[in-house]
């Protein structure tokens, strides 16, 4: 049955990039007054908090974020949770925040994600990510974070086929929208050729392949139908909501050419919402590696197996195309701070269901599905919505 | 089971290069890496398992930016192999060099080895057979 009671009536972000001089707390602070006092929301009306950060305690030293975040965004009092899951740390904590209203706990909700990653060297970045890993097994070894994508890339690339410059063309895409998008990290538009750098990161990844290290945070309020014409008289309905694990280790994977947690999250999230693949007139995807939306648009059953490629080649999958896929720019160019990227696609999804992307505005937008996973896709989480009025 | 294995053992056969897999005592099932139970049958009824050290090429990339610990090695190899016995593990791959990756194939048998890695840690790796 879909889901009945969960409606979002606000959704904002920061600008995403390498926002010198702007902390961990403030960013944060700042995506919670977008999304509360300067949206029509009361901060007094939010009941209880679900946050999600991936790895503040090595990035900018600092455990027990949610009590500490709440406190200085004029939050304080009220219960917190920090959520994580690496990459889906959003994600989880939107879908906990979604279980709180349609159990009757509560009615409204902040769902907010936030991290700080500019501050520390790349190398320590990307021992960070690592974490996400197996520590033991994989990372231990000196696998990396793109190195698991680079894995899965070779896998996709020999079973059907796709190139490097497919993937290149995800990257041209992502950066087309971005240059649009005033709250990306990179509004200008690169050519196929400069995606096509040779600047390996985990070969055949390269430097275009990669979503760049990232500052930013995100919030959304959802509240029950009773409340949400108090504070919009268009909101946006949540009627599906999956969640699956996968085996940490690639290496206890059959299959390196799909992720099995996004297929499986994805079937639960449309079973739930009663709808399929076709009804969706737009999709944001994961795209920490053009290969991971290649592979995510095939595992949320958008095309077929190996056919992804070819769509990216046809623009299908461009802002005006039959199959729009993260219109703003993803992942790849809008940046990745990892613990706000599943709460700020959801402000990409709102925006654009409710007809309010400006130029980044899909042709159709009643209904979409929004993926977000984590780490070496060990978790992923699928939420599927519609404009209340459709 | 008077010999149920540890990681920490695990570790230190691949350390004095003698790799040892797990095995499920209840359905005779292999794992390449340590796990609390059986993948199939849940049964954490479990026993080192000697293996050929043969198998193949499964997938790999080439790592070209790394963490501190393993900065000094890049460019290097990681790859994906499956044993003849059935389980899969990521391993180094050596034998190849690292900046034509193209020259590797899918498919290839391959067969135990070791590295030695700058750190000083031995890493499980496999060469061409």
């Amino acid at each position: 049955m879909p889901l009945k009671n969960t409606n979002i009536v606000s959704a904002a972000q920061t600008k995403f990039g390498a926002l010198k001089g702007v902390t961990f707390r403030e960013m944060f602070a700042e995506a919670v007054d977008k999304a509360t006092t300067q949206a029509g929301v009361p901060k007094k009306e939010i009941q209880a908090a679900f946050i999600g950060s991936f790895i503040p305690e090595m990035l900018v030293h600092q455990g027990h974020t949610a009590p500490l975040l709440l406190d200085f965004a004029g939050l304080k009092g009220i219960p917190g949770t920090r959520h994580e899951a690496a990459c889906a740390s959003g994600a989880t904590a939107l879908r906990a925040a979604i279980m709180a209203i349609e159990s009757g706990i509560y009615d409204t909700v902040l769902v907010a994600g936030v991290e700080k990653m500019t501050s520390s060297s790349t190398a320590k970045v990307t021992e960070a990510l690592a974490a996400a890993a197996d520590d033991q097994f994989e990372s231990s070894i000196g696998l990396t974070f793109p190195g698991v994508f680079g894995i899965a890339a070779v896998a996709h690339m020999q079973r059907y086929g796709t190139t490097e410059e497919d993937m290149a063309l995800v990257s041209v895409k992502a950066h087309k929208n971005a240059s649009t998008n005033p709250l990306a990290q990179f509004q200008k538009e690169i050519t196929l050729e400069k995606a096509l750098t040779p600047r390996y990161v985990a070969w055949p990844l390269k430097l275009f392949d990669c979503s760049p290290i990232s500052d930013g945070a995100a919030a959304v309020v959802l509240t029950s139908n009773e409340k949400a014409k108090k504070y919009t008289d268009l909101p946006v309905k949540i009627t599906g909501t999956g969640q699956a694990s996968a085996s940490m280790d690639l290496c206890n994977r059959s299959d390196l050419t799909s992720f099995s947690s996004s297929v499986d999250a994805s079937r639960i999230a449309y079973k739930m919402a009663g709808l399929e693949p076709k009804d969706m007139d737009f999709a944001i995807v994961h795209d920490c590696f053009t290969i991971a939306e290649i592979i995510a648009s095939e595992d949320i059953g958008f095309f077929k197996p190996g056919e992804a490629a070819k769509a990216v080649r046809d623009g299908v999958t461009a802002l005006d195309g039959d199959r729009p896929i993260n219109p703003m720019g993803g992942l790849k160019a809008v940046g990745h701070p990892v613990g706000a990227t599943g709460v700020k696609q959801v402000v990409v999804a709102y925006k654009e269901l409710l007809g309010t992307a400006g130029p980044n505005q899909v042709p159709k937008h009643d209904t979409c599905i929004v993926h977000n996973f984590g780490g070496t896709g060990a978790t992923c989480v699928v939420t599927v919505m519609r404009r209340s009025d459709v | 089971m008077s010999n149920k294995p540890t990681i920490e053992e695990y570790l230190k056969n691949i350390e004095e290069r003698m790799f040892k897999a797990y095995r499920c005592v209840d359905c005779g099932s292999l794992m390449a890496i340590p796990s609390g139970s059986c993948y199939e049958c849940g049964s954490n009824n479990i026993d080192w398992a000697e293996v050929s050290g043969k198998g193949k090429l499964i997938s790999f990339t080439v790592i070209h930016v790394a963490p501190d610990e393993f900065a000094e090695e890049t460019p290097y190899y990681v790859a994906i192999i499956e044993l003849d016995e059935g389980p899969r593990v990521s391993a180094r791959l050596l034998g190849f060099d690292p900046l034509k990756p193209e020259e590797v194939t899918l498919g290839i048998p391959v067969i135990l080895d070791y590295e030695k890695g700058k750190s000083g840690k031995t890493y499980l790796a496999f060469k061409p057979a």
